[in-house]
């Protein structure tokens, strides 16, 4: 079931088309992740799927109803979060919680609950604007889902944190799951490939993919890079490499980088296949002192030009 | 959420705000300090005046200079309204809350009015002085005080109106001053015209032409009448600012 769809979304600025004619939907309970590059058009989407601007022209609808000037009730965290600095935590989500119309019978109870699920507890009673960066994007996570509301949107939610609390966010992201529908966006397609069960990804006001992330990642993953850096390695030319493998595994391309005593192989290959167990046993038989093996992911950059290629 | 229940809850959250910040101290200390000042001397002016009374030689002055030191005061409590808020982001926590446009404004409109009493709170004991010298007319100090009420919510209506067009609080303050001296100044306008309907148009127009009946104790319909459109009107266009978000 749908929760969110857009339907030819266009925005226009002056001068400018932010969006143009976008339309992707976003499951029922499902963590979903927005992609794309600073200025593809993220927070313009999600600024209208949240309410707080109107499209030019195309329509939102959020549980099957069009999105007008009503309230939509979405939780929405934007990239920098709406705090009160001089307000203590424990207030700062109460009132919240009240002016999102939860009964005040159920207010303190609520927000000592959501304060405990955002790990918020130590910290109640301090003063928003003492806090560091990682309690107030927590805080700023906890006043999206204080009122309990069925779908929460997340902008950018990790930028800016130090790793140790960028993994507490997505924990906290993902432990959201089974209670709510989860729209968040992001730069790295790592984070996404983690935590998410769909995503979207946007260019230039456009929608290059959208859908569940298995399928996408199974379109685009064809290419594979592995990485392993020797210190024994003799041959210099990548086409006496090719040669040597070509009929132990497919591989498209070798690249060769001496750097300090030590030597640099790239495999790169044009495969659905994962080439790692293979590439692992070739320099295993040929002894080369292995000295480190890894796959290089595909950055974001990468993903929107193929993308954008197809 | 019932419509005065949301207003309750945003009054109560930034007349808080407004008494954690020590700008309120600061404005209330200033304007009690000038006020006092001019009342002790207005007091020992008024020995040398045998034939004014009381009222004429302290009170109506007195609240002239009142009124009109709240059109510097006013811009700097109502430049952060919306402002404020804008830069941080939190306007939107409120417009995207169950609160409505007009619930946020009508809290945030109050909230400012009852720091402004507070600010004038200090001068109620004038009156009280004049009283132990045997002054007796309190239909006039009521009168007065109603007609200073009159204003500051004329003066906060548009403060918050400039406020919401803005991010910037200097702006805000300047504009609304700007704003409120013009409508001041309108009074000085009627002499430049013959042009009875122009001149009665400049009289109506202006502020202090409406506070003077206030001040002779004279409470009109029609000047009542006036503050509630100014104020509405600006509070009405506060709404559509902030509903310039939808264009």
């Amino acid at each position: 079931m749908k929760v969110i769809e857009l339907k030819n979304i266009v925005k226009t600025y002056p001068g400018v088309e932010a969006l143009k004619g976008i339309s992707f939907a976003v499951e029922k309970g499902s963590i979903h992740g927005f992609l794309g590059p600073n200025g593809a058009g993220k927070t313009t989407s999600m600024s209208i799927i949240a309410g707080l601007s109107s499209p030019t022209s195309g329509q939102v609808f959020i549980n099957g109803k069009e999105l007008g000037r009503e309230k939509s009730p979405i939780g929405f965290l934007p990239e920098t979060p709406p705090l009160y600095e001089q307000m203590k935590v424990f207030d700062y989500l109460k009132f919240v919680a009240e002016i999102n119309n939860v009964a005040r019978s159920e207010l303190s109870c609520r927000v000592l609950e959501i304060g405990k699920k955002c790990g918020l507890t130590k910290v109640m009673q301090r003063l928003i604007g003492n806090l560091s960066k990682g309690y107030r994007q927590r805080v700023g996570i906890a006043q999206a889902l204080v009122f309990d509301p069925e779908i929460v949107i997340l902008d950018e939610p990790t930028v800016g944190l130090d790793p140790n609390s960028i993994m507490e966010i997505r924990e906290l992201i993902t432990s959201l799951k089974k209670d709510h529908t989860i729209m968040f966006s992001t730069h790295q397609l790592h984070e996404a490939n983690l935590i998410c069960s769909h995503i979207t990804i946007i260019n230039h006001g456009i929608i290059l993919q959208s859908g569940p992330i298995g399928e996408i990642g199974k379109s685009l993953k064809n290419r594979q890079v592995i990485r392993a850096v020797v210190r024994d390695w003799q041959i210099i030319e990548p086409a006496m490499v090719l040669s040597e493998i070509k009929d132990l595994f497919p591989c498209d391309n070798v690249e060769i980088k001496k750097l300090d005593g030590q030597t640099e192989l790239k495999f790169i290959a044009e495969t659905d296949d994962d080439l790692r167990p293979s590439v692992s046993a070739y320099l295993l038989q040929k002894n080369c002192g292995l000295l480190s093996f890894t796959e290089e992911g595909m950055d974001l950059e990468e993903i929107f030009k193929r993308v954008a290629g197809q | 959420m019932g419509f005065s229940r949301g207003i309750w809850i945003l009054y109560k959250k930034e007349v808080k705000d407004y008494f954690l910040s020590p700008l309120v101290y600061i404005l209330t200390g200033l304007y009690s300090l000038i006020i006092g000042w001019l009342f002790f001397n207005y007091l020992v002016a008024s020995k040398d005046l045998t034939t004014a009374n009381l009222s004429q030689s302290i009170l109506i002055p007195l609240f002239g200079n009142m009124n009109f030191i709240f059109l510097f005061l006013a811009p700097l409590l109502t430049m952060k309204v919306f402002a404020e808020e804008k830069k941080l982001g939190t306007l939107n926590l409120l417009l995207r809350s169950g609160l409505t446009d007009w619930q946020i404004i009508f809290g945030k409109y109050f909230a400012t009015f009852t720091v402004t009493v507070f600010m004038i709170s200090m001068t109620f004991l004038f009156p009280i002085i004049l009283g132990f010298s045997g002054y007796h007319d309190w239909g006039l100090v009521i009168s007065c005080y109603l007609g200073l009420f009159f204003c500051l919510l004329s003066y906060l209506a548009v403060g918050m109106f400039v406020s919401s067009i803005t991010s910037n609080q200097i702006i805000a303050a300047i504009l609304s001053f700007s704003i409120l001296l013009g409508f001041m100044l309108m009074v000085f306008s009627v002499n430049a015209t013959h042009l009875s309907l122009v001149r009665d148009l400049f009289q109506y127009l202006s502020v202090p032409f409406h506070f003077e009946g206030f001040v002779r104790g004279a409470i009109k319909n029609f000047n009542i009448l006036y503050f509630f459109c100014f104020s509405g009107m600006f509070l009405y266009m506060t709404r559509k600012s902030l509903e310039s978000r939808y264009w």
